[in-house]
């Protein structure tokens, strides 16, 4: 199963900005489901989407010697999912850019609806050969640049109907829960297996972990913690904050994570996660739940 | 401005950037063996601080301010210090004990060496260089 999401290339100045668009269809092999029944892609990887769109405006500046990987977020601002159907109009704008790192922030829309921001980016750059051929990167970005008009292609959002992929959809979850303290604190156990169907293209060369498959993950524990607390309010993840990734996670690897309650009022409650490798932190990050009004 | 004035900010930062609580950082807390700094905590960092002081610090600002008036040349050659050049980083980074310097480092083991200190100074001397480009604009 592909790990690349953009879907076309439509408009990009090297080290400046890039726009580009990702159709959602019933085709999409990471597809969650709400409450409803309702497929959708998962809001990480939107987040991912975005992410590789700015990694290839890089990538093309730098000539494909370098490739930025997943290193900081300050904020990830969830506002709606984006559903099977949804054409994403994706747009990334590089702040800064030099051989070491490069800092942008991103946009995805759904025809004028802001669906899911990036702020405050940080990708160190690193060699490429050392996660993918060259001349492979070259051809996949070569396959997806086939500049065009935004608003050619923004009409062509199929909100109304109703798609329903004709399958399971793909969970994102720890294996396991290691410890509860309902309202408190959880941790969980996640292994980490070569078969995951990310790694072919997460990379050839060096199979690491997303960082986005991990925050998918904790927003799901988020779920069962929130289910477990059995609080009186429902809660709704509005923003991933301050994430960083300062160490690859590699095949075999066994992720801890620890999940505990930063702050909590009466609209919004903050939770802290914790994530390690054999007693390292690899991961952290907040994330923002507000009251559920709907 | 002063290392002293700005070392709360400073701290709060650090402890946020590195997960640690604020009471463990001091000013003579180094980043990495003491506080468990990576290398992407180091972006990290620079980005919280230029934005929290409005301020940019150029990637290798601190190993430039070390280097001071010697040639690239005169402070390493193929990445270890000269000794001109180790005699210069312990003048700039006065705040780090000597037993810390060795003879023979690397370039690359320069960060290992700062403290929180050291990234106080660095913004004091950054906020001062913006003030004064400021007041000649």
């Amino acid at each position: 199963m592909r790990f690349l999401f953009v879907d076309r290339i439509l408009y990009s100045v090297p080290g400046e900005r890039i726009n580009g668009i990702k159709h959602i269809t019933a085709d999409d092999h990471y597809l969650s489901q709400d409450d409803n029944g309702r497929f959708y892609f998962p809001s990480s990887f939107v987040g991912e989407t975005l992410g590789q769109l700015a990694a290839w405006n890089v990538m093309k500046s730098g000539n494909f010697t370098k490739r930025p990987v997943a290193g900081v977020a300050a904020c990830a601002t969830l506002y709606r999912p984006a559903y099977v159907g949804d054409t994403l109009l994706l747009e990334s704008v590089i702040d800064s850019l030099d051989d070491v790192v490069v800092q942008y922030h991103s946009i995805a829309r759904v025809g004028n609806e802001i669906i899911f921001t990036i702020d405050g980016a940080l990708g160190p750059l690193l060699p490429m050969e050392d996660f993918i051929n060259e001349d492979e990167v070259r051809r996949q970005y070569a396959e997806l640049d086939r500049p065009g008009e935004w608003s050619n292609v923004s009409s062509m959002s199929l909100e109304s109907l109703n798609l329903n992929p004709q399958r399971s959809a793909t969970s994102f979850s720890f294996d396991a829960i290691l410890s509860s303290d309902p309202g408190v604190r959880l941790s969980a156990v996640k292994k980490i297996s070569r078969a995951a169907s990310y790694f072919p293209d997460h990379f050839p060369n060096k199979p690491v972990l997303p960082m986005t498959v991990l925050l998918e993950c904790q927003l799901n524990l988020a779920r069962e913690f929130i289910k477990r607390a059995a609080f009186e309010k429902s809660y709704v993840a509005r923003e991933l904050r301050r994430i960083k990734m300062n160490e690859f996670v590699y095949p075999g690897d066994v992720v801890t994570c620890s999940l505990s309650v930063k702050s909590q009022d009466e609209s919004a409650l903050v939770l802290s996660f914790r994530n390690e490798v054999e007693g390292k932190r690899v991961c952290v990050m907040e994330l923002l739940l507000v009251s559920d009004v709907s | 401005m002063t290392i002293e004035s700005v070392f709360p900010k400073v701290r709060e930062i650090i402890a946020d950037v590195l997960v640690v609580e604020e009471s463990d950082v001091t000013l003579n807390s180094r980043l990495i063996a003491d506080l468990g700094a990576e290398s992407i905590d180091f972006l990290d960092l620079v980005f919280q601080l230029e934005k929290e002081y409005n301020i940019k610090i150029p990637r290798g600002q601190l190993e430039k301010n070390a280097r001071g008036e010697l040639s690239e040349e005169e402070f390493e050659k193929g990445g270890v210090l000269t000794a001109k050049g180790l005699t210069a980083l312990k003048a700039y980074l006065s705040e780090v004990p000597d037993e810390y310097f060795k003879d023979n480092m690397k370039v690359n083991e320069i960060p290992m060496l700062f403290t929180v200190e050291t990234f106080c100074k660095l913004i004091v001397a950054a906020v001062d260089a913006q003030s004064l480009k400021e007041s000649f604009a």
